[in-house]
Formats: structure tokens, sequence, C-alpha cells
């Protein structure tokens, strides 16, 4: 057998499966619903997962800091353990560094107008208020936090805090606060940032003189962040050492394995894939049903296996590239749909292709059901 | 002279004769143990080329499997099969698949046809997988369906088509490409008297002025007359083979 013919009649498969494919608009179309199904669900799924990925690491992404350096135990940005003020003194003098800063995080209560209070995280920040500080300012600068009893409350979060707008005083942690600006779209996987003076924060939350939170370091020549990692680790025996990347590495994994959001999240996403595979390989099981006797026929006039075979990988393929376009269309739309400052679905183009290319595996995949049906075809049935 | 009229030069067979089809003892048992049934207990057919024979006999008599067997889509359980002077018994399935896509067209009881083509594209389809360029097998199965009088129908889907002119497609999807072996069976059952009649007469027309080896089963006893030869089958055995 020759190239030619090879290819004439891989050429011929792939014409008579697009054929068919779209000459069944019913069970084109239903076999398309599963597939869509499962691009958005697990799209859906993975963007929002990713979303809160997102929030729970933007700090350590958005923070100009190469290093930080953090209590022991802790793997994410949040309150809760301290560390001795002492590390910042000896970051500052290690060589190599920049600078590096103190961070204060606490949970602290917004007292509202109309009884009740509503949960925040008190961020203290050092002036000038760089290093850790706010961004995403919305109509205000970081400097408003050197005014006294003055912090900036998260846009997203305004009503929740009562309605709050610059100017407005609110009750925090028994002390009068007065809203200096606002940040868009820093809401964690829990109650928003709120920035203040570090000596306002630690006055709030009756914190030592002597603790902080984190430490956040810059380095003076990127290329040397490793050699001045190791040198810090060994100056700081009693605290830990990571670079940016490793902080939000530690705080994925920390969300992923130590929290129920990464398996809530991941059976969706996989849930969403199953059912596509699974509708997909029934639907094109029934269609060879359906069509066998036209399988049958072509067995007959000198098809073999492997052609039907590329038959069913066209029809999987189409099925596949159809239905993810169709998917990620209509994710793209709710993304933008459900976009806010509290929830954001994040849809890296890596998770878009990732998903439409699985899905087309998927759909090969699952054509492999139909294609075991397929070859106990035999062409002699065309004459009974 | 036209791809339809050149015939393949045929190999001697077993006797040095130059036959189309040559099968001796041939025999075909389905199933096995206490429900084995045995539809073909020992057939010699021998088939010259360019002959146009009917296979005639009552339903369940054996007729359909050993045009199966004809056609390299079934094998038999023992006995010997030549096929254009190639022995066939022991041919691989994809040997098989090659034979069918080369050397044989088929004509099926109830058309066959891939119901999401046209006309021109079903009648193309075994021209593409025989390797023949997309446009020129386009150009032959469009030629073949204006001998058949499908001239004004290459882009209408089989269900716009009648029943007559379905097996009209099927005919010309069977003769395109010109394979020296044509396999009808019962293509006059789902027809009309008249369509049947001038079915046959157009299958035959065909064959002979292109020189086919043509093979039909029917127990259509209208068409009878048209037969160079026929053979009847009952029980699985030949009863009677006259011209």
């Amino acid at each position: 057998m020759n190239d030619r013919s090879l290819a004439s009649r891989a050429r011929t498969m792939a014409h008579v499966a697009v054929h068919m494919v779209f000459y069944d608009k019913l069970k084109l179309a239903g076999t398309l619903l599963g597939v869509v199904f499962a691009v958005v669900l697990s799209n859906q799924q993975a963007g929002t997962f990713l979303g809160l990925i997102y929030k729970n690491v933007m700090f350590a992404k958005n923070c100009s800091a190469d290093l930080w350096v953090l209590p022991p135990g802790a793997e994410t940005f949040g309150p809760g353990r301290v560390l001795s003020m002492a590390d910042a003194m000896q970051a500052k003098a290690t060589p190599g560094v920049a600078w590096a800063e103190p961070l204060l995080v606490v949970a602290s209560q917004v007292k509202l107008p109309a009884g009740g209070s509503e949960p925040i995280t008190v961020v203290g920040v050092k002036p000038p208020y760089e290093a850790g500080g706010p961004w995403n300012l919305v109509s205000t600068k970081a400097s408003v936090l050197a005014r006294p009893d003055t912090m900036i409350f998260e846009d997203g979060d305004r009503e929740n805090l009562g309605g709050l707008n610059v100017g407005s005083v609110r009750e925090v942690g028994g002390r009068n606060i007065t809203v200096g600006g606002f940040t868009w779209g820093l809401i964690p996987f829990g109650p928003s940032y709120a920035f203040a003076d570090f000596d306002v924060a630690r006055e709030l939350s009756k914190t030592p003189q002597d603790r902080a939170s984190f430490v956040v370091i810059k380095v003076t020549e990127p290329a040397k962040i490793t050699d001045v990692k190791a040198d810090l680790a060994a100056r700081l025996p009693e605290s830990v050492v990571v670079t940016r990347d490793e902080f939000q590495r530690l705080t994925i994994r920390n969300l992923l394995f130590k929290t129920a959001i990464g398996i809530t999240f991941g059976t969706s996403t996989v849930f969403g894939l199953i059912v596509g595979f699974v509708i997909v390989s029934l639907s094109m099981f029934s269609s060879v049903v359906d069509n066998i006797r036209e399988f049958g026929t072509l067995k007959a006039i000198g098809a073999t296996n492997i052609d039907l075979m590329l038959l069913l990988l066209v029809q999987a393929t189409i099925f596949g590239v159809i239905g993810s376009v169709i998917g990620l269309a209509i994710v793209s739309q709710m993304a933008k749909g459900i976009r806010s400052a509290k929830l954001a679905m994040s849809l890296p183009p890596e998770l878009t292709f990732g998903t439409a290319a699985l899905m087309v595996v998927l759909c090969i995949a699952a054509s492999s059901l139909a294609l075991l049906r397929l070859r106990k075809v035999e062409p002699a049935m065309v004459f009974r | 002279m036209t791809d339809l009229d050149q015939i393949n030069p045929l190999p001697s067979g077993p006797d040095g004769r130059s036959w189309a089809i040559d099968v001796r003892d041939v025999r075909k048992v389905y199933g096995s143990g206490a429900t084995a049934y045995e539809a073909l207990r020992g057939v010699d057919v021998q088939i010259e080329p360019g002959e146009f024979v009917m296979l005639s006999g009552p339903s369940g008599s054996g007729k359909t499997t050993l045009l199966s067997i004809f056609g390299c889509v079934l094998s038999a359980t023992s006995g010997s099969v030549h096929l254009l002077g190639k022995d066939i018994s022991k041919a691989s399935e994809s040997d098989l698949a090659r034979m069918r896509r080369s050397l044989i067209g088929f004509v099926f009881q109830m058309h066959n046809l891939i119901a999401s083509l046209t006309a021109v594209e079903n009648v193309a389809l075994p021209l593409k997988l025989r390797g023949i360029p997309r446009a020129q097998a386009m150009a032959d199965a469009q030629a073949m369906l204006e001998r058949v009088g499908l001239g004004d129908k290459l882009q209408s889907v089989p269900r716009d088509l009648s029943g007559g002119q379905r097996q009209r497609v099927s005919i010309a999807r069977a003769l395109a490409g010109a394979p020296p072996l044509i396999l009808a069976d019962e293509p006059t059952a789902a027809l009309d008297a008249q369509n049947g009649l001038s079915i046959t007469q157009l299958l035959k027309s065909l064959a002979k002025t292109t020189k086919r080896t043509v093979v039909v089963v029917t127990h259509d006893n209208r068409i009878f007359h048209l037969a160079d030869r026929i053979i009847h089958i009952e029980d699985g055995l030949i009863q009677k083979d006259a011209s």
C-alpha cells in the first residue's frame, strides 16, 4: 500500500467523519452539550479556585519584597503567629539587604453604626508604607496612614462595614478610626484587608512592642537572592526565610492540603470532566450503534479498522474542539459577569487552553468505547 | 477507452483455466457444538470472467453466505476459494480489505449508502479509498452517475432520492473505478416490479459493456431471464446450475 493511498484514505475518513457529525444535528447538539457542560463546570470551578488562590497569595505577589521572614509554622499571610522584632533588625544588618521592614497582621472588628460588628484583617505597616503597604488604591495615597488613627479599608467591603466613605469614623478594636481611603479587590479568603500604621495596628491588638508578624526584605541585587536568603537563614535560626515564590507555593500547598477548599474544588472540577467524558463516550457509542450499517458498509467496501479508528478520532476531535470553544466562550462571559472585588475567577491561558486540550484528549479517549464496538462490526453484516 | 473498459488481466486458476470465481468443496458452519449450523455443505462453483450469474434459492438456502464468501467479507470454514486467480482461503483481514477495496463492487439490498454524503460523494467513496485523487474520483463518480441516469442528482443526499434512485446510486458506486467483480445482494427486493427490472437491466448493460463479472443473489423470478446462468441453491448445496 503506498503513501498516497494511505493519505487518501485518511482524508476520505476525515471527510466522512465531518459529514456524519454534522448530519445528525440532534446527536451533535447532545454531545456538544455534554462537552460544553464539562468545560464550563471544570473551568468555572478551577477558575474560582485559582481566583481564591490568587486572593490568598496576592499579598506575597504584590509586595515588592524578595524575601519573607515567617514565624515558625506560619504558611499563609494572616494573623496569628509572631516573631521577634529583632529579626527585622538582623535583616537590616545583613549584607545585600536594601531594606527590611516588619509587618503586623492582626484580626480586629469594625463596630457598625446599626449595631453589631464585622471582622477585618488589619495590616500594620511602617512608614513610608511602601514595604508591604496597600496597593490598588482608589483616590488616595498610602501616606494618609501617617495621619493619626487613620486606616485604608477595602472598597468591596464598604457596605458591609456600614457604608464607609472617606472621612467616616468607625470604632475598630475599641478605638475611633478615620477612613483615609480605599483599596480595590483586596479581599482574601476571609475578612478584607485594612491597612494601618504599624503602631496603630500594634495598639489595636495590644501586641508587645518587640513582636511582628512578618519581615519583608528587598535585596540590593536580585541575582543574589539565594545567597542573601542563606545568610539570613543562618542569622535567624528560629524563624523561616523564604523567597516570594516559595511563600506563594507554601500558601497554595496549605490551601490545597490543609483546608477543604482544594478537595472541594478539585472534586467539582474532576466531576465536570468525568461528566463530559461519560456523555461524549455514550454519545459516540450510540452514534456507532445507530450507524452500525454504515460502518459495516465502509468495512465492506474496503475500509480497515484503522480507517474507522481515524474516523472516530476525527469525530472526537470535532466534539472536543467545538465544545471547548463554546464552553470557554460561556465561561469567559461568566467570569466577566461575576467579577467583583469579592469574587474574581482567574482564567489564565494555561487553564483555558489546558482544559480545551484535556477535553479533546478525553473525547478521543471516550471514543475508545465506540471503537471497541466498531472493531466487532463484521463487513458480512451488510448482507443480512 | 475509459477506466471501466480496463479489466485486470486474470491469472490462471488451479486447473489452468482463468476463472473469475473458483470455489471448491466450500463449507461454512455458523456457531459450534449443539447449536452449530451448516449453511454451505460442500459447494463447487466456477464463474467465468464477464458472466452475469444469478444465485437463487429459498431463504436460508445459503446463497447470501456464498455471496459473502465471494465478497471476501466472510471466510469459508473449509474448502478452497480463488477469486480472480488469488487464493483467499488463508488471506489476512487486511489482505481481504484490500481485495474488497480494489477488486469488488457491492450492490446491497437496502442500497447501504452513507446517509450524510451526497450521491456523488457516495459513488466517489470507494474510489478515494483506493487512493484515487479526490478531483479524479469526483469526476469519475459524476460520469458514473450520469451513466445510470442520475446526472441531475449529484448533490442529493439519499433521503432525497426514491428507492430506485438510491439503488442506481448503489450500482454506480459498485461500478465506479471498474472493479472486475460486481456482487449484488437482492438488488430488486426493495423495489417494485418495474423498477426492479430496470435496475437489473441497467446493471447487466453496464456490466456487459465493461466486461465485468456479476453475481446477483435473488429470488425474484421476474429477472431470471436476464441471467447468463442461474445457480439454484437449497440446503447449502447446489441443486441446479443452468445457462
